[in-house]
């Protein structure tokens, strides 16, 4: 096995043209899968790459850097319609895996249960993928198209996620569902941001549900209910008809059944909680 | 498989060694700077035995390579005792039975050195979200959890007496 870090991002690109390498971020999906054995392939560790790291503001919204840590995300100064994402960040493992962790490792591993993604769909997050080639940006709903997969070509890699500048007064929220509070897969996470129109009444919504189907859903039809309400009626406006996208799974952690009941409490109690935050 | 030259720095000491490219960092300071301080409990991230601190941010090193730590300074459990003997969050943990078997208590240590210098003053629910990644298979968080609480006021003591 071999290891590079290239601190120019042109090396990495090209690295990545040559082909045979493993895009290393954190590591924190990479390493605990090789206590099973095997051996992970040469790794490319794209963190050490320059523009790689941290948040800033830009004409249209905000740039969060492909390698930015969980823990660098919750430290951030950024708008409150973040905030879902920020407590995302904050229940992603523990403080360890936010120390290491990076948004676009989250995205790439692709899992059904990956914190941040429900939060990024809430925002209308875009991804930034960048190769020889050129660069194109995807919406983060077309960049995971199925668990453990992405639109992400084999000379490509993650270089930034984009959040649209959020509405005046938007607000953002995150709750998660495991057997305990921290270092737990999920059962079920659901992320919303919503912001007032000129009347204080809900001008728009953006809704997403993680772990209930094979990627993190959107939520269109409670969206479109939530449109008009005022921000304390918002909680009671979800309905089981609005689950329809989901599809979730029996597993060890918990069975559809009981996914889709808990879905249901924690949208409410969710929107009951952004309803606050809109005060 | 050709062999890396590493330099790594531990507790404030320049070592040097021969090691894998894939040699995680919790490998080499247990096998290769015979540092067995930070425990092997899971390897796969859950357990945080193995829990490090590098450039001033806990991290379980059995999500590191080797290779990657190289120019950070890392600080093991071997380096949280200061010449006058033991630091005052071993001292609270002896002294509010913070341990029971022992394997998880050198991450558990190392975790709240960096959470009470991160936060000195933590409530008892920050020492909580602040030490979920470490598990203690004894369950005895109760102590641990009272143990940083107690360490936290006895630093915070220590710290107005100088002043």
């Amino acid at each position: 096995m071999s290891y590079r870090a290239p601190h120019d991002l042109a090396q990495v690109l090209a690295a990545r043209a040559e082909g045979g390498w493993r895009v290393l971020g954190g590591g924190t999906d990479i390493f605990p899968a090789l206590a099973a054995g095997g051996a992970p392939g040469p790794l490319l560790d794209i963190t050490r790459a320059e523009g790689l790291c941290g948040t800033a503001e830009t004409g249209s919204g905000w740039r969060i850097g492909a390698a930015t840590t969980w823990s660098a995300l919750a430290r951030a100064a950024l708008p409150p319609a973040f905030d879902g994402l920020r407590a995302a960040a904050r229940a992603v493992g523990a403080v360890q895996i936010q120390n290491t962790g990076t948004i676009a490792g989250n995205l790439c591993n692709a899992s059904p249960a990956a914190d941040g993604i429900p939060a990024l769909i809430a925002l209308g997050a875009e991804v930034e993928l960048a190769s020889l080639r050129g660069s194109r940006r995807l919406a983060v709903e077309a960049f995971v198209i199925g668990p453990r997969r992405t639109a992400l070509e084999g000379d490509e890699i993650v270089t930034a996620v984009h959040v649209p500048t959020p509405a005046p007064g938007a607000r953002g929220v995150f709750l998660k569902l495991g057997a305990r509070a921290y270092q737990v897969i999920a059962i079920a996470m659901v992320s919303a941001v919503a912001w007032p129109g000129p009347d204080g009444r809900i001008a728009g919504a953006r809704v997403a549900v993680g772990a209930c189907s094979p990627v993190a859903r959107r939520l269109p039809a409670l969206e479109a209910a939530l449109a008009g309400a005022a921000p304390g009626e918002m909680a009671t406006r979800v309905a089981r008809e609005h689950l329809a996208p989901l599809a979730p799974i029996d597993d060890v952690r918990g069975t559809a059944g009981y996914r889709l009941e808990a879905v249901q409490e924690m949208l409410a109690r969710a929107l009951a909680q952004l309803a606050e935050a809109m005060r | 498989m050709a062999k890396m030259h590493l330099k790594l720095t531990v507790n404030g000491t320049e070592h040097e060694c021969l090691a894998e490219p894939r040699e995680l960092l919790i490998h080499v300071l247990r096998e290769r700077l015979n540092l067995t301080g930070p425990h092997i409990g899971c390897e796969t991230s859950h357990c945080g035995a193995c829990t490090v601190d590098i450039d001033g941010q806990s991290v379980k090193a059995c999500t590191v390579l080797a290779a990657q730590a190289q120019g950070a300074a890392i600080t093991t459990i071997e380096g949280i005792a200061g010449p006058g003997g033991m630091h005052s969050i071993q001292e609270m943990f002896r002294e509010h039975h913070g341990l029971q078997c022992g394997f998880c208590t050198p991450g558990m240590i190392t975790r709240a050195w960096r959470l009470l210098q991160e936060n000195p003053s933590p409530t008892e629910e920050e020492v909580r979200f602040g030490m979920a990644g470490n598990l203690c298979r004894c369950t005895g968080y109760q102590n641990i959890v009272k143990a940083v609480l107690a360490a936290a006021a006895e630093l915070n003591a220590a710290k107005e007496a100088a002043q």
